[in-house]
């Protein structure tokens, strides 16, 4: 069976998952609830969700490590399960664990032959990729002798040696130290360049603001925001923090104003309040002979946006079903 | 679908050669074996007979224990590492990753086989009328026998931890040799549940005192054609079922 063009690199539609747990496997654990998720043709997806939100899971019903209890996932139009479907795809788990035994171009080479590769294109593209993580001089070493940045970027290399249409990342970048982030995020962002999709799961926001076209935040197994990055962003009216000195949160009160949020700090009070209250206000706390230490608009980040989904959402990780 | 099979198989191979534990059982059974010709100093006569006896002993331990070793913990090891994921994620089923580990592991076996062969048979070399047709059929019954047990290890191994594999797949390889023991003990009650239970437990085991030649090897028993292909048919038929057992369990598992 091939995969077409036609349809969307993945498609997800009600996908649930129950864990069951325990000797006798009495326990269930409901890691995800009727998923929806479309992933288009050259996009970078970011699955985010504090641990146990169903990222991983997802993942995993992708890439056929795990059966989904109901719903349907597909790859290309394929179910997970055909391996047509994974032809084209290529895969970092969450902590990757290649043979510790293989050197790293060993690996690659077995990754390659799985892949389809063979003869001097397999060579070529070991070459390449090596080149292309950075790892062109530690290639003959064993992988037990490699660091958790090493690993994850031959774990990348092999990802990619077939030059997937769809890379699907497991916390890419979790464990790593800032350069090693950093290097993660560029070979994220070369591979976006060359028109590959990428899904990639994380809970470190920053990485989804510098990657991601679109993002979905997942809590709970539950879907509680999808959207572009741009458009979730700049959904809420845009809100102004002014720092002010001289002046009580309860004189603001009498004047009216209620700020979305306020803390006093000793002699300092923090308030944010909308646009045109913030230019206001500061007129009226000048007027008072009070100072206004800052006044500046409050950029909205994913950050924001996620803690506020948590907030919303109140389940706790994983739902036990009893 | 060939070349993916091809480098499961080697890789499983160079895994174990890799592996300081093959590597030591490897030169501890050539370094025994070769030390076989100690026992001729306290032998008087029939030399040949106790050398077949002690070196064909010697293989059958050594192989089994590492058949045990390396069958048992291939499939959990690999779970439990998650090496998997970056394996059974490739476009492979997960039947052709289980074949191809399975071959890997039956390469290693074979080559320590041959290695130990090669050396017994130049010892047996050195005595005239040493080396017998009947020594050949053990030794070539023998991987069958170790087809067999990698195999049932391999089905634990897809559900269960590596201590529970070896311990079980250990007592199966006893349990086989004693099965035609079992049969007869039972055979002799006056229960009809006992002997019932005797049939059942003997069909249900591998008999794996079908795939010993060694006792004949040792008395140069000539074996019939007829009785060598029923032998290597059914442990190649035993280990099939469970090659097809495991495979329906580990295409059906969950990796968490």
């Amino acid at each position: 069976m091939q995969t077409t063009a036609d349809h969307p690199p993945i498609e997800v539609r009600g996908l649930s998952k129950t864990y069951r747990l325990g000797f006798w496997m009495s326990r269930k654990v409901q890691a995800l609830k009727s998923l929806d998720l479309t992933v288009t043709a050259g996009q970078v997806y970011g699955l985010l969700g504090p641990n146990g939100a169903g990222k991983s899971t997802t993942i995993k019903v992708l890439m056929n490590l795990v059966r989904a209890s109901s719903g349907e996932a597909r790859l290309f139009g394929l179910p997970p399960d055909f391996k047509e479907a994974r032809r084209h795809i290529g895969f970092v788990p969450e902590n990757p664990a290649p043979y510790e035994y293989l050197t790293g171009k060993e690996f690659l080479k077995l990754s390659g032959q799985l892949s389809g590769l063979s003869g001097q294109t397999l060579d070529r593209r070991v070459k390449e990729v090596l080149q292309i993580v950075g790892m062109e001089r530690a290639a003959g070493l064993q992988i037990r002798r490699y660091s958790k940045g090493m690993i994850q970027r031959i774990a990348l290399a092999q990802a990619i040696i077939h030059k997937p249409k769809l890379l699907i990342l497991d916390e890419p970048t979790s464990g790593l130290d800032p350069v090693g982030r950093r290097q993660m995020r560029d070979l994220i962002l070369a591979e976006r360049e060359q028109g590959t999709t990428v899904l990639f799961c994380t809970h470190i926001i920053p990485d989804v603001e510098a990657l991601c076209d679109r993002v979905a935040v997942l809590v709970g197994g539950n879907r509680v925001r999808e959207g572009s990055v741009k458009d979730l962003l700049t959904s809420d009216a845009p809100l102004f923090e002014t720092i002010l000195e001289g002046v009580a949160l309860s004189q603001i009160h009498a004047w009216g104003y209620q700020p979305k949020y306020s803390k006093e700090i000793g002699e300092r009070l923090i308030v944010r309040t909308s646009d045109q209250e913030a230019q206001s206000l500061a007129r009226k706390v000048l007027g008072l002979s009070g100072r206004i230490i800052q006044l500046q608009p409050v950029r909205f980040s994913l950050e924001d946006l996620f803690l506020q989904a948590l907030t919303e959402v109140k389940e706790s990780v994983g739902t036990e079903i009893t | 679908m060939i070349q993916s099979f091809s480098a499961l198989a080697l890789n499983g191979f160079r895994e174990a050669r890799r592996n300081r534990i093959t590597l030591v059982i490897g030169f501890f059974a050539v370094a025994m074996l070769a030390c076989t010709t100690l026992v001729t100093e306290v032998t008087i006569h029939t030399f040949n007979r106790v050398l077949t006896d002690v070196g064909l002993g010697v293989m059958s331990v050594m192989l089994v224990l590492l058949a045990i070793f390396l069958s048992s913990g291939l499939l959990s090891r690999e779970i439990e590492r998650r090496t998997v994921f970056l394996i059974v994620s490739k476009p492979i089923s997960r039947g052709l990753f289980l074949a191809g580990r399975l071959a890997g592991n039956m390469l290693t076996l074979t080559v320590l086989l041959v290695g130990m062969a090669a050396v017994f048979f130049f010892q047996m070399s050195l005595y005239r009328d040493g080396i017998t047709s009947t020594q050949f059929v053990a030794i070539g019954v023998l991987w069958f026998e170790l087809l067999l047990l990698s195999s049932f290890g391999f089905v634990m191994s897809s559900f269960s931890s590596q201590i529970v594999s070896a311990v079980v797949t250990t007592g199966m390889y006893f349990a086989g040799h004693l099965a035609t023991d079992v049969y007869n003990i039972s055979a002799k009650s006056k229960t009809e549940a006992i002997r019932v239970l005797g049939k059942v437990t003997y069909y249900l085991l591998p008999n794996l005192s079908r795939l010993n030649y060694r006792p004949q090897a040792s008395y140069a028993v000539q074996v019939a054609p007829n009785e060598i292909l029923s032998s290597v048919a059914y442990g190649t038929a035993y280990a099939g079922v469970l090659v097809v057992v495991a495979m329906l369990l580990f295409s059906r598992r969950d990796f968490k």
